[in-house]
């Protein structure tokens, strides 16, 4: 409950612009509803029964998970199996595209973000992401990292904040005496930690990140995993990783995706590694997979 | 070692080569069509400008003098640059700020002196420039998400504004004077723009101190401009910022680099070899070529008599017609292209709707220039009473008929922004307008201008449309305003081509396709020098 509490002091001191004043509305209406149902308070986000299409390929087939506040949920399965897809719809990138439909409950502390009076804008500046591919803007290394607080309008300690977001991304020791440069000229690595500052310079609550370490060396790797680790202290992050010993490494929970967009199994990541119901998660788990 | 020796064996013949031939001959008919192209342009031009210039007039000592001041030393550094890159870019950078500065002064003097007037142009400097740069200026420092749609605000309610209020206001500039005017609204802009320049992009001097100089050296100077008969206060205070303040930086920052130095002797070498070729013929008494092309031409208005007549009404009406095009398909072509890429369902019945507007905008281009003539007449002259052969009305129908070329190009440009660059931004919780403001337009300003370069360029040559709208094929005075009845350079070049005498057909229809020429390149060097400005700028 102290996040929420952090986050409604945040959307008060940026209220002022026009756009931070329905953030603060969403945010009001979400934790009036998170506060009725205190007994999963634990849990952030509540996927219930979701199905989703591409126009008539589907997706995901009836998911239901709970991901709890403050760990590191983990998301696995073959390529395709629809891993990014369930990713997007908890901060509704999947908005963005037109054949795209989704039918069932995701509740973000306890207020379902589908319903008609969530501002998906306001949900995202909540949902931060890291996507697959880099996709740093063709901007100034500081005004990438900058993006996210302009516009939500948090212009104060401009610079501290963005040496903070670089210095946990791991990259600041790299970049630190050439912010100027454009984001562009950045290794793919380089690159990738950069849009990872750029989505925590932002305080978000609940971080997704789809694949960070897959342009990494072992280095960097281990870098953005204890990041990663330190960033469960203060934020929920859902991860997807083709990685089973990055998954087994930092995550708490395990979701395991199989082809069609199903979700066979979901526990503790312990459990699911060593012990899975499920004889198809074991075979994938231990490559013997398709 | 027996099996290597036999891999080699194969290898070899396998190795037989492979024909290029088909490649080749493509090649060399690719180099041969490039090449008829530049050369049918090469002597369509060379042609005139034989003409325009009158240069077989010149006798045979003239070629020589050119050849011994102007020719001989600018080809001697031309190859000493080849040695010494820095010294030819350096070159390279004075002659274009120099040419550039002067063809820019000469717009900005046509634009706001001789069609705005400069009570008309603080006018609207007040309603539109003051709170615009204002808005800019602090939009730079603190980057609140108000500015955009304030700006947006401006530019719909400045307009506005600035016409309700024209009478006051432009009473005020009445009473300030045209150099006053100037000075408050270039010079001032200027010092801000130059400290800015120099201080974000060099390193040598203090941009206050620049800033200084530039407000007071125009004062300082303006007993000795007073002295030259053809430079007004108002020309000189006009030229100051397109010429002086740009050309006294470059030559300051290469005269203070060492290796630089030697790069300045081009330039002046051709400038005195010039200021020789003026001088020295007529002191010998040798002919030089007579030229159709000259100040005496481009200041006067037509004539019977082809030594007396000049194109000065038709170069302020298209120059004043351009402007006018440029504003509005840069604002609506530009607009309608965000729309239909940004914002218009692409699915459903309202995509189908909008997937027919794209196909159609893209008919719209092909369409020939008379029929939005046609439609100009009925819309513009007749429906709306902007009247015939007016300056609104051909800026309006020009307007329509390269519309769609700026939507498509804009489209085009604004399509080729990733998609993961429109994720990120929408993924860190950016609004709409932010993505559009803050990520697709800084990527998509180059190919939009770009597109507009082109199309203007079509419109600015065009006649066709302005003949159907009743534009006039020789006007005597220059259009008196928005409502004014005009001529644009095409068609009065028409006009003088049907003239039966040898001097119109050769000398002057000549020397108005240069000026034609003079005019559509310095637009489009504005334009390029824009999307330069944008590329390089890491946006
Ligand atoms: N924009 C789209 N349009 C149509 N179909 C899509 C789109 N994006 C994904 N799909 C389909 O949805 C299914 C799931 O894709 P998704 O990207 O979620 O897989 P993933 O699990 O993230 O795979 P990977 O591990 O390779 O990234 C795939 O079959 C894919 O073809
Ligand atoms: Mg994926």
């Amino acid at each position: 409950m102290a996040r929420n509490e952090d986050t409604m002091a945040d959307g008060e001191s940026n209220a002022g612009t026009d756009e931070r004043l329905i953030t603060t509305d969403v945010t009001a209406g979400l934790d009036e509803e998170s506060t009725a149902t205190t007994d999963s308070s634990r849990t952030v986000i509540d996927a219930r029964n979701v199905d989703f299409y591409y126009d008539d390929v589907q997706a995901l087939d009836d998911v239901s998970l709970s991901i709890p506040e403050g760990e590191v949920t983990a998301m696995i399965g073959p390529s395709g199996c629809g891993k990014s897809t369930f990713l997007r719809c908890i901060n509704r990138m999947n908005d963005l595209i037109d054949i795209a439909r989704f039918e069932g409950e995701l509740r973000l502390r306890g207020k379902d973000v589908y319903d008609d009076d969530v501002d998906p804008v306001a949900l995202r500046r909540r949902v931060g992401m890291v996507f697959q591919e880099p996709n740093p803007f063709p901007k100034s290394i500081y005004d990438n990292v900058a993006y996210g607080r302009r516009i939500q309008g948090m212009d104060e300690n401009m610079d501290e904040a963005v040496e903070q977001a670089l210095r946990r991304a791991a990259l600041w020791d790299e970049v630190s005496d050439q912010l100027d440069k454009s984001g562009l000229d950045l290794s793919g690595g380089q690159q990738q930690r950069l849009c990872i500052a750029r989505a925590i310079a932002v305080d978000p609550e609940v971080i997704l990140m789809d694949e960070p370490a897959s342009a990494l060396d072992p280095i960097a790797t281990s870098k953005i995993e204890d990041l990663i680790e330190e960033l469960a202290t203060e934020y929920t992050v859902v991860i997807v990783t083709h990685n089973m010993q990055q998954a087994a490494r930092i995550s708490d929970k395990t979701a395991v995706f199989l082809t069609g967009g199903e979700l066979v199994e979901f526990g503790d990541t312990d459990r699911i590694f060593q012990d899975p119901d499920s004889d198809r998660v074991e075979d994938y788990i231990t490559g013997k997979f398709g | 070692m027996a099996t290597g020796t036999e891999r080699q064996g194969t290898d070899r013949a396998a190795f037989g080569g492979v024909s290029r031939l088909r490649g080749v001959v493509f090649r060399y008919v690719t180099f041969a069509a490039s090449l008829f192209g530049i050369l049918s342009l090469a002597v369509l031009l060379g042609y005139v400008f034989w003409d325009a210039f009158g240069l077989e007039t010149a006798a045979p000592a003239w070629y020589a003098t050119m050849v011994v001041t102007v020719v001989l030393p600018v080809a001697g550094f031309l190859l000493y640059a080849r040695r010494n890159p820095l010294a030819g870019r350096t070159a390279l950078e004075l002659a274009a700020t120099a040419t550039g500065g002067v063809l820019s002064g000469f717009a900005l003097v046509v634009v706001l002196e001789v069609i705005a007037g400069p009570g008309l142009w603080f006018a609207y400097f007040l309603a539109m420039g003051v709170p615009l740069g204002a808005l800019y200026l602090y939009g730079r420092r603190v980057e609140a998400s108000w500015t955009g749609l304030a700006v947006l605000g401006v530019l719909v309610a400045g307009p506005v504004v600035g016409t309700a209020l024209l009478g006051p206001l432009s009473r005020i500039g009445g009473f300030l004077g045209g150099p006053g005017v100037y000075y408050l609204s270039v010079i001032a802009p200027t010092a801000l723009v130059a400290r800015h320049v120099v201080d974000e992009y060099l390193d040598g001097p203090n941009g206050n101190y620049v800033a200084l100089a530039t407000l007071v050296a125009p004062i300082l100077a303006a007993p000795a401009i007073d002295t030259v008969a053809v430079l007004s206060r108002s020309v000189w205070l006009l030229f100051f910022p397109t010429l002086v303040v740009p050309f006294s930086i470059v030559a300051g920052r290469n005269l203070a680099t060492p290796g630089r130095r030697v790069g300045v002797a081009g330039p002046l070498a051709f400038a005195l070899g010039v200021g020789l070729l003026a001088v020295v013929p007529d002191l010998l008494g040798v002919a030089g070529p007579s030229p159709w092309f000259d100040w005496q031409y481009v200041t006067s208005a037509p004539s019977q008599t082809a030594e007396q007549a000049g194109l000065y009404p038709a170069i302020i009406g298209s120059i004043f017609m351009i402007v006018l095009v440029a504003l509005l398909t840069l604002v609506l072509g530009v607009g309608a292209a965000l729309y239909l890429e940004e914002y218009a369902p692409s699915s459903g019945p309202a995509g189908a709707v909008t997937q027919f507007i794209r196909i159609n905008i893209s008919n719209l281009a092909g369409v020939p220039s008379v029929v939005y003539g046609i439609l100009g007449l009925a819309v513009f002259a007749n429906t709306l009473q902007f009247g015939f052969g007016t300056v609104a009305t051909a800026a309006f129908t020009l307007s329509l008929l390269i519309l769609p070329i700026v939507i498509i190009s804009a489209r085009e440009a604004i399509r080729s922004v990733p998609d993961s660059l429109r994720e990120a931004s929408y993924g860190m919780g950016a609004t709409r307008w932010q993505t559009i403001k803050n990520v697709i337009m800084p990527r998509a300003i180059p190919g939009i201008l770009t597109g507009t370069i082109l199309a203007l360029g079509r419109a600015i040559g065009e006649t066709a449309p302005l003949i159907m709208i009743g534009v006039a094929t020789t006007k005597f005075s220059p259009p008196s305003g928005l409502f004014g009845k005009m001529t644009a350079m095409p068609m009065q070049v028409f006009t003088w081509s049907s003239y039966p005498s040898e001097a119109f057909q050769h000398g002057v229809v000549a020397a108005g396709v240069v000026t034609l020429l003079v005019v559509l390149l310095t637009m489009n060097s504005v334009a390029i020098l824009l999307r330069n400005e944008f590329e390089r700028g890491d946006y």
